[in-house]
């Protein structure tokens, strides 16, 4: 055997052994080593940035609600926004959204407030600085938001921050409530919801989005139920762990409302009564407590 | 300039742009386009096609990262090879005087990096227009021609570079001040305030003379459909760019005076 073949050989040999040697490790350190077997590519390479990633993606979602505006402190989000737009179809099955406040029970929230046309300059004086004037002249803002038949262009980040990190759930709450509220598709919406939920077991702001969609777009509040039922469950396991948010606060005391509504739907009416007592000991202030309060007044029947 | 200088300065830029032709770059950042763009135009997320800003604002992006690309490396690329292979020798002893050389190989530079991005405005408004069914909107005459400004200011900044600077240190430096300026130029002044003196004064000075190409950066009022902003403010922005670029060039010719090869 010639040099030359035996350095063939040798190599050969070498990629051999690092492919054997590829496919020992995983099964020799089954458990301990530092990738999840299973986990995509993304995981592999951003870790624990993919969330941080993922938020920033959400954040060009809202830029783009915003008309391209960046950094703007507008009470109006996306899902406040879906909410005005939908409002007049909401009150046909005769409930309100809970916690929205009155006047979204009118349907007339923010009617024409598409479109602010408030000017904003680049938000810093310009005085004496003629660089800082003409940036001002050239990036002049418009401020408007996107009106309901364009709140398609937003679903392109939403798709991209709910694929990057399932852990976003923000990103699979305003992607279905777009998708539900301003593009009239509600399958859609729920079909998201059911992976972000599958993705978030512990979130109940998904659960109560569900039931929201199924109750007031489809009508089905046989579907709807079980999802309250489970929001509820998981607001109230939350608000008794540690990191108590005002968020899990509505989203419990929502979901409470809605169940009360369902409960006096069919005329159980020591149900609402419990559920008026939880919303009542949780805020005895809030709008939905007030909402649930109404709900024992208006339609009890006399003893 | 006598019609002697007119026809030297021509028959130079005219090598600039057949350069850039005959490298086929132009072909090259083309096809990259269509390579990123073709699957995100054909894509529709969660099943719901329709949305179109998140392409336009992609493309614009591209056309200005290869616009970028193409107006600094043909800028900074003229004169290396001319000194490295001495060729450079026979060129001044035509006679062409070294202001008449340096004005044919800028106007070249820039020549060849507008004819490019007029491919790339094209190919953009046959997109919209496909997609949109808007033809030609005036925002984006504005945007082309402050983006021609943009290339203005970059292909006399990378040729002044290329007199004092080796090609790669060249092109490295511009990138980054060019990039840098185009994110955070209107920051400057916040960022210097929270800064020890020197780094104060390092910002400021920063501020006072770099390249502020934010100015020419209209992709946001493109992709938005806000309304165009004035032409004033317009022919303001392409009286800064020409003067820039004029100041660079006047120091690239004071370097090309004194260089010795």
């Amino acid at each position: 055997m010639n040099k030359q073949r035996l350095q063939t050989c040798w190599s050969l040999f070498g990629v051999v052994l690092v492919a054997a040697w590829g496919q020992l490790l995983p099964v020799r350190f089954n458990g301990r080593m530092p990738q999840a077997s299973g986990g995509d590519v993304l995981a592999l390479v951003l870790g624990e940035a993919r969330l941080e990633i993922s938020r920033s993606l959400t954040e060009k979602a809202d830029e783009y609600f915003h008309g391209g505006v960046r950094d703007l402190h507008c009470d109006e989000g996306i899902v406040s926004h879906a909410h005005a737009v939908s409002s007049k179809g909401l009150g046909t099955n005769g409930v309100a959204r809970a916690g929205m406040g009155h006047a979204d029970r009118d349907g007339d929230h923010d009617e024409g407030h598409d479109d602010h046309d408030a000017e904003h300059a680049s938000g810093v004086s310009a005085r004496g600085d003629l660089w800082r004037w003409i940036d001002s002249r050239v990036h002049e803002q418009t401020h408007r938001h996107l009106k309901s038949d364009q709140m398609i262009e937003v679903l392109p980040w939403f798709w991209a921050a709910s694929r990057v990190s399932g852990k976003n759930t923000e990103a699979y709450e305003s992607g279905a409530y777009v998708l539900a509220y301003a593009l009239d598709k509600p399958e859609e919406g729920v079909k998201l919801l059911e992976e972000g939920v599958r993705n978030n077991p512990a979130a109940p702001s998904l659960d109560f989005m569900m039931g929201e969609i199924l109750l007031h777009l489809e009508h089905d509040s046989a579907r709807a139920e079980p999802w309250f039922t489970s929001a509820h469950a998981k607001a109230r396991a939350a608000l008794q762990g540690a990191k108590r948010t005002d968020e899990q606060k509505m989203v419990c005391l929502r979901s409470a409302f809605y169940l009360g509504y369902l409960a006096k739907q069919r005329g159980d009416w020591a149900r609402v009564r419990a559920f008026a007592d939880e919303a009542e000991s949780l805020a005895p202030e809030n709008v939905v407590t007030h909402d649930l309060r109404s709900l024992l007044k208006a339609d009890q029947p006399k003893p | 300039m006598n019609i002697v200088g007119y026809r030297q300065v021509r028959a130079l830029a005219g090598l600039s742009v057949l350069e850039l032709y005959r490298r086929k770059d132009l072909i090259v950042v083309f096809l990259l386009c269509a390579i990123i763009l073709l699957p995100l135009m054909l894509f529709s997320p969660f099943g719901v096609s329709g949305a179109s800003r998140y392409v336009d604002e992609l493309a614009l992006l591209l056309v200005w990262v290869f616009s970028l690309v193409i107006g600094l490396g043909v800028s900074a690329r003229l004169f290396p090879p001319e000194f490295e292979n001495r060729t450079i020798y026979p060129m001044l002893s035509k006679p062409v005087g070294r202001g008449t050389l340096l004005a044919g190989k800028y106007m070249g530079a820039l020549a060849a990096s507008v004819s490019a991005l007029v491919v790339f405005y094209l190919a953009y408004a046959l997109l919209i227009g496909m997609r949109q069914g808007v033809w030609f909107p005036g925002i984006l005459l504005q945007a082309f021609v402050l983006h021609v400004g943009f290339l203005v200011v970059v292909t006399a900044l990378g040729l002044a570079g290329s007199l004092v600077m080796t090609p790669s240190a060249n092109l490295t430096l511009c990138a980054l001040t060019l990039l840098g300026m185009l994110f955070y130029g209107q920051r400057l002044p916040e960022l210097a305030a929270s800064q020890q003196p020197f780094g104060r004064c390092m910002l400021l000075a920063l501020y006072a003379v770099g390249p502020h190409v934010e100015f020419f950066d209209l992709r946001q009022r493109v992709v938005h459909e806000w309304p165009a902003i004035g032409w004033d403010v317009c022919l303001a922005v392409m009286v800064y760019a020409v003067g820039y670029a004029a100041v660079c060039l006047m120091l690239a010719a004071l370097a090309f005076r004194k260089k010795k090869f």
